[in-house]
């Protein structure tokens, strides 16, 4: 059923390294190009002190049993009470997060650059591999696989009969596209612009929504139990001292 | 905070430095990262390196970082010619920089013009609200000024954006002491052991805040917290043990008659004394006898 094709090594030497190599580079490329072109943001006032706000708050939630119930419940009360708590957001403003980022021109500036910067560099790369590399057999998958990604892996490949282990170039550009990001991030350090699969994950759990945060540390804190670790320590520090002393 | 084997890294190279035997650049970085403060050698050595043409080139370009190192040291020396010629170099190779920028402001400091220091940050401040070290060094002027009340208004302030800055609650905490607002001080002692639980230090610095703020449900958490001190350093810090001795004795005379509710811990205050004499009996062993004397008045108190 399957037959070997027998591949020249041709391929490989004109199209499967040339196609990485070229992939490497442009990576390279547009790290530093997105390194000039980033602008400095101005942290906006509210989101500091949002952020630092639920730093605190994750603090208190983490440590409240280090210090007296008295302080805790008096913390507890600045955080989460109904007029002027820090984590409290009134319902009305929560959802004007959202529209505030769109309309805010700064970001919607940052976002559409980081977005070109991603976009075009993939779409011309992949229109060249399409224009260059297709309508031939470049490589063989090592596991079989079903039916159903014909259409897929073996897009200039018009024959029916080979087995779909036998793929594209186009293939091998995605396989390139997903597999080079530990590369990159070892020649480039750890933030770099080719992160694209981060980015793109990054995209669809929009941005950073602080009043959500801010929602889901106030229910946190609300859940959390007092209760006292101190009167623990004086027991353990006793038996501490014994061991020390004998 | 800096740990066991830093410090003895520190050391090592410190004394390796200071006896001829090269390393200085390695000292220096080290002291850069640690944030210790040790203005007279990095002075000397510091100097050293710009000066010999040589060194400073191998350094290519973080020379920079040392000059701005070394200025900073001056002017913690007083040597306010050093730390002008170090500025007036940096000012010249970097003309728009906010770093030097505030070295400048740093140096009409040390001079003592409080006034034009005060206008300089402020104006920093305009460009860039959020500049946390600006911020810092207001207070810091305020404080010099023996603008006691400035400062805490302007630390305040700073907490109020800023307030996970650990250092921020520590100035302000020890500020509140000197003032002997110890409400506030534990205040913010809770904040630091909030964001450091396992800090023995700060346990401590809680411990003696309520011990000397008194009253009796004050003294049992002190003691509490001397505890949980001794735990987290394994019986080793003498400061926890005295402190749970002066807790219990205290404790005792204040609920002198009524019913002590010893059934915690009956036998801490024994065995911190005991502890406290076999340390001092390893290393101190001529003041022993003055120890014992002192505990056993707090045991007869008690």
């Amino acid at each position: 059923m399957a037959e070997d094709l027998v591949l020249d090594t041709a391929i490989r030497d004109w199209v499967l390294i040339p196609l990485s190599v070229v992939m490497v580079l442009i990576g390279v490329l547009r790290y530093f190009v997105s390194k000039l072109m980033r602008s400095s943001q101005n942290p906006d006032a509210k989101l500091v002190k949002e952020g630092q706000v639920i730093v605190r708050a994750r603090n208190l939630r983490a440590a409240a049993n280090f210090i007296p119930p008295k302080s805790f419940r008096a913390r507890r009360f600045y955080y989460s009470n109904e007029e002027n708590g820090l984590l409290f957001v009134p319902k009305g403003q929560a959802q004007n997060a959202q529209a505030q980022m769109f309309s805010d021109p700064n970001m919607a500036m940052d976002m559409m650059k980081k977005n070109l910067s991603m976009i075009i560099p993939q779409t011309l790369t992949f229109a060249w591999v399409n224009f260059f590399f297709s309508g031939f057999v470049a490589a063989k998958i090592p596991f079989p696989l079903t039916q159903r990604f014909r259409g897929m892996l073996q897009n200039g490949i018009d024959l029916s009969t080979v087995d779909v282990s036998y793929v594209s170039s186009r293939s091998w550009y995605f396989l390139n596209l997903f597999g080079l990001r530990g590369l990159f991030s070892l020649i480039l350090g750890e933030e770099n612009a080719t992160d694209d699969t981060q980015r793109m994950m990054q995209m669809t759990g929009f941005g950073f929504d602080p009043s959500k945060s801010l929602g889901a540390e106030k229910d946190g804190l609300d859940i959390v139990q007092h209760d006292w670790t101190m009167p623990k320590f004086e027991r353990r520090a006793e038996s501490v001292l014994r061991k020390l002393v004998r | 905070m800096v740990t066991k084997s830093e410090e003895d890294q520190l050391n090592r190279l410190e004394s390796q430095v200071d006896n001829g035997g090269g390393g200085e650049w390695e000292y220096l970085c080290l002291v850069r990262k640690l944030k210790v403060r040790r203005p007279d050698k990095v002075l000397k050595h510091g100097l050293a390196i710009l000066n010999d043409f040589k060194k400073r080139s191998a350094l290519g370009t973080e020379d920079w970082t040392l000059c701005e190192q070394v200025a900073i040291a001056a002017m913690d020396c007083q040597c306010l010619d050093v730390a002008k010629d170090c500025i007036k170099v940096l000012r010249k190779r970097f003309p728009d920089s906010k770093r030097v920028g505030r070295l400048e402001g740093m140096l009409l400091e040390a001079k003592g013009l409080w006034a034009e220091a005060e206008k300089a940050y402020s104006s920093f401040l305009e460009d860039n609200p959020f500049d946390q070290v600006i911020h810092k060094r207001r207070v810091a002027v305020a404080k010099a000024q023996g603008n006691i009340s400035t400062a805490i208004e302007c630390l305040n302030k700073y907490l109020d954006t800023f307030m996970a800055d650990n250092d921020a609650w520590r100035e302000l905490a020890e500020i509140y002491v000197s003032l002997q607002m110890y409400k506030q001080a534990a205040f913010c002692y809770e904040e630091l052991i909030l964001s450091q639980p396992t800090n023995p230090l700060y346990h401590i610095a809680y411990a003696d805040v309520l011990y000397t703020n008194g009253g009796i449900e004050n003294l049992q958490a002190a003691k509490k917290y001397y505890a949980s001190a001794i735990n987290l350093t394994g019986g080793k810090n003498q400061r926890a043990l005295f402190g749970v001795c002066l807790c219990t004795s205290a404790i005792g005379q204040l609920s002198k008659g009524r019913n002590k509710d010893d059934k915690e811990s009956p036998e801490l205050q024994a065995l911190a004394v005991a502890a406290l004499e076999k340390d001092y009996k390893q290393g101190a062993p001529d003041k022993l006898p003055l120890l014992t004397s002192t505990l056993k008045s707090l045991r007869v108190s008690s």
